[in-house]
């Protein structure tokens, strides 16, 4: 059980943020400078203050001595939330409050129609480091849209950009006006067009979108690129089980019955559903300084933003804590929808500590297409599900970072806190 | 105008001190301070309704360097920087071997914004090898980085009395020993006829020209770290040229003094103790160098390099009293102050190089010498002159040219 005892530390901690808070309150008589002086953190009573701490524990006495990896300061930009973002699914029928949406029918099937902006803006990627960011409706990674396959996902998308911009889904798309590419269709959008792209939601599994405007790399890096999950239908697995397996022996009853139970649990719209949770990560990257090179890596989008903070390891943070573990329940089955959309890197992965999952590439089946592993990789674009079960750990903190360990100390990575 | 003329006196002359009196009868001083004045009107008007603020394209880059770094501990690590820029940076990360690390930010007025010309240190708390280059970047908020890279690290010697004592001991035996040697050929010197006695003036003058060119390449190439808002390169030429019209000034003072009959002034001391400067000066750049790269944890003090820096340096002694060595011999006294004037600077160089260093201190300390060496070297031509010898002459150049060797095959023993 690891506990934290951090008198000096936590008596710093509550002065800063009282300054902060007093601060952000339109308190005239403390300066911006006493404040940020403040974040930059006085005194070696407060090493590991704002920085992703390694351990949780007081007996570490090396991180005094050595310092430690990770971000100084925390996020002062509260437009975008990392923890809200993991659990922000846009189905038409609920989502973000940015994204308008609705869901209806039409020739006897399922629209789920979306208005989606691309816009230029900043966002914070590491405490203090801003990013001149294009984006899908303000935020990086775009909004994650959720559908049923053979639903119709209809997005109606004006671009605000200086540039022109597309929108391409990683989708079966059987008309190529529908692909946003510049090639195709209506090619790109200029600022101030607009048009509504139609997909149909094919097949199960989890997809990526970005825009495939010209030059690609910048388009991609800027920040324009998303996810698309796609739940499988229960009724259609029943019926065609085979193509959500690759398997080619006898099918048993026991086996479909399995199947449509995998099926119902992915599902959002089926009460197995409720029972996982659920989260969405899109592993991304900034090049900063223009040299082709990333100096800030990211599950979603801010460095560090899920390491440790001030934590009891039992889910009680300090307050106005920004990067702070991601806290689950040990008794709900975990499941992160995982896309890659690095760019100026080969490949990137993820890795969990003291735990192993079972991995379903692209999504796109039913049985795991890796079955116990503890690290995958993914090429850009490349994406699939984990299914992780802590069920039988003790409670307390366990890592989950990219495996290579430069992206790590860059910023990718992460804990979750299990409770 | 035609009545005017009609009046005018016979001579034809307006009074001449009507001509230059002042525009509507105003003092002096006015129209002295009038351009001043109106500078500082069109500066204010210029400030407050900015008119070339439509004028605007983009904005200037911002500009951070590292100019130096020094390891108090091996788990420290401190950088020095300065903001070179005209606009105010914010040092929101630091990656150390491409890792967001630890920090802290000091001086600076306590926060992590660096106006402009505002230097800071940055601690990190590192864990570094000995020996194993380091890779530092600073990630302002704009996301820029400004990389540096500590090339084998070493320990740097803290404040500490036996590091005074070690670099007093140091700059006794490479700058005070060698030049006191070097003085003891004082009485063989005198022995010399005109001839040989001015080959050994020139002979000094090319030590000394050697040592210009030595210190100013340092200098400039010092000043390649120099943070950008100081212009390293320009502040070298200043040093150099401040220098040599100063010390010149003073010399010219002197000549001055000399018409008017002060026999003090005449004497070959006064060169020899503008001799004395020269060197002086240039043994302080020299011990800034030595101190420096105690500072910076790059020293590698052999027997090797001390024997070759007093090989090096006890050239000098002739040099400073060869000027001396016709008319009255100075009092003993005067010969001490002589010794102590060029060589103890060593032992300051040392000191400021270890505690207080930076490339601007250090390049600007070089140039100084430079300047003070060239005018040494002026000095000595004319007081050759002055003594009824040929400065071109075959045995005075050669005298320089192996001045020069002498110099060059001794500073091969010399590197820091």
């Amino acid at each position: 059980m690891p506990s934290i005892d951090y008198d000096s530390a936590a008596d710093v901690t509550e002065r800063l943020e009282q300054r902060l808070v007093e601060s952000l309150t339109g308190e005239t008589s403390v300066s911006r400078r006493t404040v940020l002086g403040g974040l930059g953190v006085a005194g070696s009573a407060a090493v590991g203050l704002g920085s992703t701490r390694t351990s949780a524990s007081s007996d570490h006495q090396d991180e005094d001595e050595h310092g430690s990896f990770g971000a100084v300061g925390e996020y002062r930009d509260l437009d975008f939330d990392p923890h809200e973002f993991l659990t922000a699914f846009n189905t038409g029928d609920s989502g973000q409050d940015n994204v308008p949406q609705q869901i209806y029918e039409e020739d006897g099937r399922t629209v789920r129609e979306f208005e989606f902006t691309a816009v230029d803006t900043t966002i914070t990627i590491a405490p203090g480091v801003e990013f001149q960011a294009w984006a899908y409706n303000g935020q990086v990674p775009g909004p994650t849209i959720r559908a049923i396959e053979g639903d119709l996902i209809r997005v109606k998308f004006t671009n605000f950009g200086r540039h022109a911009h597309t929108i391409h889904p990683h989708l079966k798309n059987l008309n190529p006006r529908m692909d946003g590419i510049p090639q195709n269709g209506p090619g790109v959008l200029n600022t101030g067009e607009s048009f509504t792209y139609e997909w149909i939601a094919q097949p199960a599994g989890t997809h990526f979108y970005h825009c495939h405007s010209l030059p690609l790399k910048e388009h991609i890096h800027r920040g324009l690129y998303g996810t698309i999950i796609v739940d499988p239908d229960p009724e259609r697995v029943r019926e065609n089980p085979r193509d959500y397996i690759n398997y080619p022996g006898p099918i048993t009853d026991d086996f479909r019955t399995q199947l449509v139970e995998e099926a119902r649990s992915r599902n959002h719209e089926y009460a197995e559903n409720d029972a996982v949770n659920e989260m969405v990560m899109v592993m991304n990257s900034f090049d900063t300084n223009f040299d082709g090179g990333n100096e800030v890596y990211a599950a979603n989008t801010r460095a560090f933003g899920y390491g440790v903070g001030d934590t009891d390891g039992n889910g009680n943070w300090t307050a106005g804590e920004t990067k702070r573990p991601i806290q689950i329940d040990k008794n709900e089955l975990q499941r992160v929808y995982l896309s890659n959309a690095t760019e100026f890197d080969l490949i990137n992965s993820f890795h969990t500590h003291s735990q192993f999952f079972d991995y379903y590439d692209h999504g796109t089946t039913l049985t795991p297409t890796f079955k116990t592993v503890d690290t995958i990789m993914q090429c850009q674009a490349q994406r699939g599900i984990l299914e992780i079960d802590y069920s039988d750990h003790e409670p307390g903190l366990y890592m989950f970072h990219a495996h290579q360990s430069e992206f790590a100390e860059l910023g990718w990575m992460s804990f979750f806190e299990v409770v | 105008m035609a009545d005017k003329r009609q009046n005018s006196t016979t001579d034809g002359g307006v009074p001449a001190k009507n001509e230059i009196t002042q525009p509507l009868g105003l003092p002096r001083w006015v129209s002295a301070l009038l351009p001043i004045v109106l500078l500082a009107l069109v500066l204010g008007v210029f400030a407050f309704t900015s008119p070339l603020a439509g004028v605007q394209s983009g904005e200037p880059l911002p500009d951070v360097t590292v100019t130096h770094t020094t390891l108090p501990s091996d788990e420290t690590v401190v950088l020095h920087v300065t903001n070179n820029g005209p606009e105010s940076v914010t040092i929101s990360q630091v990656l150390v071997d491409e890792a967001y690390w630890n920090f802290q930010v000091e001086g600076a007025g306590g926060d992590q914004t660096l106006a402009p010309m505002e230097s800071a240190q940055i601690e990190i708390p590192y864990h570094w090898n000995p020996g194993w280059d380091l890779e530092v970047a600073l990630v302002l908020s704009d996301g820029s980085t400004f990389h540096n890279t500590i090339v084998a690290p070493s320990q740097s010697p803290g404040f500490s009395l036996s590091l005074l004592g070690t670099l007093a001991v140091i700059g006794l035996f490479v700058g005070v020993i060698p030049v006191a040697l070097g003085m003891l050929w004082f009485p063989y010197i005198k022995t010399m006829s005109d001839r040989w006695l001015h080959a050994v003036l020139l002979f000094a003058a090319g030590v000394l020209g050697f040592l210009a060119f030595d210190a100013g390449f340092e200098a400039f190439e010092l000043a390649e770290r120099v943070p950008g808002a100081y212009e390293g390169n320009l502040l070298v030429v200043f040093g150099i040229f401040g220098a040599l019209l100063l010390v010149q000034a003073i010399s010219a003072w002197r000549e001055g003094r000399v018409a008017a009959g002060d026999s003090r002034a005449s004497s070959g001391l006064w060169i020899a103790y503008l001799v004395a400067v020269g060197i002086g000066l240039h043994n302080l750049a020299e011990g800034l160098a030595i101190g420096s790269s105690f500072a910076l944890g790059r020293v590698s003090l052999g027997a090797f390099l001390v024997i070759g820096f007093m090989l090096h340096n006890v050239t000098e002694g002739p040099a400073v009293v060869a000027p001396v060595a016709r008319g009255k011999r100075p009092s003993l006294k005067h010969f001490a102050a002589l010794g102590v004037i060029a060589g103890a600077p060593v032992i300051l160089g040392g000191w400021i190089g270890s505690l207080a260093y930076s490339p601007t201190i250090g390049a600007f300390f070089l140039a100084i010498g430079v300047g003070a060496i060239l005018q040494v070297d002026w000095e000595i031509t004319r007081m050759v002159r002055d003594a009824g010898g040929r400065v071109a002459s075959a045995t005075n150049l050669l005298a320089f040219l192996l001045g020069l060797s002498v110099m060059y095959v001794t500073d091969l023993f010399v590197a820091l």
